[in-house]
């Protein structure tokens, strides 16, 4: 194990004043892009429920400007930030190595925003994927949208690399030169996006050529685009794991119980599923073959390995930790987790945001129940549960520790923000339960208009009203958290006499034949939540007035 | 560095081994499997060799 | 050190239960669905096998060779099929009984050459390949057991004879924007062969069955097969699911579906 380090709060506080600068502006520029994306997603969402009644030009717009501002701007330019600055503070005191190529990262990336949203309020609407079928005749929209993309997957290489530079360079190096846990999460991670930046160009690359007039119409862009999709939002979940690693270690002194070459191995396990488990996202398209359909099916299993993994890793440390301080009864040693603090809440919510969002994405990843699901508005039903309950919340969390050990400012309103994690929950599940429910009775995932001349059910209306309103709430919750959060980016009151509460269990020596029954319990839980929305979903196939055979099913 | 510098190396031989499959068996289809995470392969490589010759 | 350790906070523990979630292989496997690969051991429930690879020309598939249909062939049957069945209110009513007793006793009596008493000796040969590579196909995807209900069964084993078990074939052109034909009249009972393609962008063609809907995609120029038979009478709206272009959300069509008086084939 390495020798103990000065808190994260410390070693961020220590950071060289360029460093900081630099990834103030990238939590700067993500806050913004996630403020936006909010306010984007809540037009879309009023307008789903049919109380906003949009063009149906504005309305693509508005679903292009969503996704591509939180999904690629928001998320990207949040692990950037977290990554850059978690590995300066892995290096203690030393700041980022190949500093200037994280400089250039960080400016292409912003390029790549500013031409993004651009290209999205001016263009034809493409969507998030930018699928070039849709721009057949507006060559110059697909040309600087797919730009876009690429500036900001040239900007997440740079800024990796010189993540990756910051971390093997590290000072205070433990035993033997090894990384620590934590180190080699970053290093996993920042190889990682830079997979994502190859798999850009990969898609997009060509859109570019042929806007140009120097290639081809791109016809495999849909093909192409789902291995950024599925880098896109497998990422963020290892992210998230790792801030959950690290934020659990600054809220309570406990690290892994288990060791840090079972936590390397488990980061890395990430990086060894991804491929494996990128398939499902084909199951509609009706050129895949029948092997790779069920092939991809049966290894998109292993999808959650990693993150469960992880989960367990952490919740059982803790676990292990509180009973050995005392604690007493089923759920005593949570009661003592400091609950004052929003970061304990924020990541805590994220959990459980976890394990709805991993219930449903095992019953879309059936590849018999894709034609149920697929396009329906199951998809982002579910997913918001990761993207905003999971990822966002949790990165959000990061910040609150972060941003003010950056500025020295104290994190405002500590006990209204304490709250948010909770209202964004319940948002979600309303958002969640409404939208998954609309899925199961067949709502198009990117229609406005869903009344077909009266020939759409009645039900499909009630739901996507409740769609609606859950999302009000969680983009008020979101809303309030961003401005929370963003006030500590600027200089304000000293944070010298209101430390946010922590407990320190780390020191505490574990007791022997502890018990570590929680984590456990929770995934049995969400396993047989999957296995009970899987049957729903095949009893609801069956009784279906039409038997089919043949034909695909996909999500995307 | 040289647990970390094999579990990246653990990397490589998964993407690569896959990015094999892909190319040796066009017929599914997915010619960007092969790019991807072929290239991810490499890189993958290229870490896992930083990670064994870095010494402090 | 870890002698001492309660079980739950093992390693080896925390690496079983990452991988808890396979166990809903089990849910899989109970309803017939378990992807066992190299699928030869499909049952054959109601939901559909995914196969529809087999019939398209594209190169991604592996088992499809010779059983492609052209996007021009599509065009053609679509555009008789349209021809031979429209009735005065402008919907579509495939007779299958009619195409099937005018054609009895024919070596190549099947639906398909339903709308189409004006085709050359070429274009017969043609669909006879055709017909036989689709049934190859089906037969490769869902492995040779219980065919009772397959395509591939009825295709390529059968269609040699005059048999009532002849899916009667359909075309659906998915366009921007909208479906030709946009109202289509069905029987309950009829096994259909729904050969659908969309004809500029991607589409969806979405069938809102009351209580769900079962949604597929369509490539433009890459033609999709499904064998169906409904089994209530009701009207099915048809919708698109993928979103393309302004006109996305009014992109709609339907199918009445109506009893047939056996209850059965025609
Ligand atoms: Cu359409």
């Amino acid at each position: 194990m390495n020798a103990p380090l000065p808190s994260l709060s410390d070693r961020v506080s220590a950071l060289p004043g360029c460093d900081k600068a630099l990834v103030r502006v990238l939590f700067g520029a993500s806050l913004l892009a996630l403020a936006l994306g909010v306010g984007f997603g809540w037009l879309t969402a009023l307008g789903r429920a049919g109380v906003a009644v949009f063009e149906p030009q504005q309305a693509a717009r508005l679903l292009t400007l969503h996704g591509v501002t939180v999904f690629f701007y928001w998320l990207y330019l949040a692990q950037t930030a977290l990554l850059l600055v978690l590995a300066g503070a892995e290096r203690n005191g030393g700041g980022l190595a190949l500093r200037s190529l994280a400089w250039i990262g960080g400016a292409l990336m912003l390029a790549g925003f500013a031409v993004s949203e651009i290209a999205s309020i001016t263009g034809t609407p493409l969507l998030y994927d930018g699928g070039p079928a849709l721009g057949r005749d507006d060559p110059a929209a697909v040309g600087w949208f797919s730009l876009g993309y690429l500036l900001l997957g040239a900007g997440l290489a740079a800024s990796s690399a010189s993540a990756i530079a910051t971390v093997i360079t590290r000072r205070n190096g433990g035993a033997g030169g090894a990384l620590s846990a934590v180190g080699f999460a970053l290093f996993a991670w920042a190889g990682f996006l830079i997979v994502s930046a190859i798999a850009a160009v990969n898609a997009f690359l060509p859109s570019v050529l042929w806007a140009l007039g120097r290639g081809a119409f791109p016809a495999n862009q849909p093909t192409e685009w789902h291995i950024l999709f599925h880098n896109l939002h497998y990422l963020p979940l290892m992210a998230t794991v790792v801030v959950w690693y690290v934020l659990v270690q600054a809220l309570t002194g406990v690290s892994s119980m288990h060791g840090a070459r079972f936590s390397k191995i488990v980061f890395a396990s990430y990086l060894l599923f991804v491929p494996p488990t990128s398939l499902y996202h084909m199951f509609l398209e009706p050129n895949l073959s029948e092997t790779v359909r069920v092939v991809g099916s049966l290894l998109s299993l292993f999808v959650a390995v990693p993150t469960v993994m992880a989960f367990l890793i952490i919740v059982s440390s803790l676990e292990a930790h509180g009973r050995s301080r005392g604690a007493s009864g089923r759920l005593g040693w949570v009661g003592a987790l400091p609950w004052k603090n929003p970061v304990m809440a924020a990541i805590a919510c994220a959990a459980l945001n976890l394990g709805l969002g991993l219930t449903f994405a095992f019953v879309l990843i059936q590849e018999k129940l894709a034609p149920l699901f697929s396009d329906t508005f199951f998809v982002p039903g579910y997913f918001h549960f990761f993207a905003v309950g999971t990822v966002s919340l949790s990165f959000l969390a990061a910040m609150m520790v972060v941003l003010p050990a950056l500025t020295g400012s104290a994190p405002w309103r500590p006990a209204l923000l304490c709250r948010m994690p909770a209202v964004i929950s319940l948002g979600l599940l309303i958002f969640g339960a409404a939208g998954i429910a609309a899925g199961y009775a067949g709502v198009p995932r990117r229609t406005f208009d869903i009344s077909y001349g009266g020939g759409a059910p009645a039900l499909w209306h009630t739901l996507m009203t409740a769609v609606g309103i859950g999302g009000t709430v969680f983009a008020l919750g979101l809303t309030v958290l961003v401005l929370g959060v963003a006030r500590s980016l600027l200089p304000g009151p000293k944070d010298s006499v209101v430390q946010q509460p922590v407990v320190s269990w780390g020191d505490t020596p574990l007791r022997s034949q502890v018990a570590a029954w929680t984590g456990p319990a929770g995934v049995v839980l969400v396993v047989v939540a999957m296995a009970l929305f899987t049957i729903v979903a095949f009893d609801l196939m069956n009784a279906l007035p039409l038997t089919v055979i043949g034909g695909g099913g996909h999500s995307h | 560095m040289k647990e970390d510098a094999l579990l990246i190396l653990l990397v490589f031989v998964v993407w690569a081994a896959l990015a094999l499959i892909y190319a040796l068996v066009p017929s599914l289809g997915m010619p960007g499997y092969v790019r991807v995470w072929g290239a991810g392969a490499m890189l993958f490589l290229g870490l896992a060799g930083l990670l064994a010759v870095v010494r402090r | 050190m870890s002698e001492n350790r309660h079980f739950t906070t093992r390693r080896g523990f925390i690496t079983g239960m990452g991988f808890g979630a396979v166990g809903l292989y089990g849910v899989w496997a109970a309803y017939g669905a378990a992807p066992l690969p190299f699928g030869n051991h499909h049952e054959t429930l109601h939901q559909g096998h995914g196969d529809a690879a087999g019939t398209l020309g594209h190169a991604g598939a592996d088992h499809d060779a010779g059983s492609a249909m052209t996007p021009e062939a599509f065009r053609r049957e679509h555009a008789a099929f349209v021809d031979r069945f429209k009735r005065p209110d402008g919907s579509v009513e495939p007779v299958a009984g009619q195409a099937v007793s005018h054609d009895t006793g024919h070596h190549d009596m099947n639906a398909h050459d339903m709308g189409h008493h004006d085709v050359d000796a070429h274009d017969m040969g043609y669909h006879d390949m055709d017909a036989h590579g689709a049934g190859h196909h089906d037969m490769n995807a869902h492995g040779a057991e219980d065919g009772h209900d397959m395509s591939g069964h009825a295709m390529s084993h059968t269609a040699h004879g005059a048999d009532a078990d002849q899916p009667v074939d359909l075309y659906l052109l998915a366009f921007m924007w909208g479906y030709n034909p946009d109202i289509l009249r069905l029987r309950t009972g009829v096994r259909y062969r729904l050969r659908m393609m969309a004809d500029d962008i991607t589409h969806g063609a979405s069938f809102q069955l009351g209580a769900a809907s079962r949604i597929i995609r369509l490539r433009p120029d890459s033609v999709s097969d499904q064998i169906i038979t409904f089994t209530k009478p009701g009207t099915v709206l048809i919708y698109c699911t993928v979103y393309c272009g302004a006109g996305h959300d009014q992109m709609q069509g339907k199918i009445i579906v109506t009893a047939s008086e056996q209850g059965g084939q025609p």
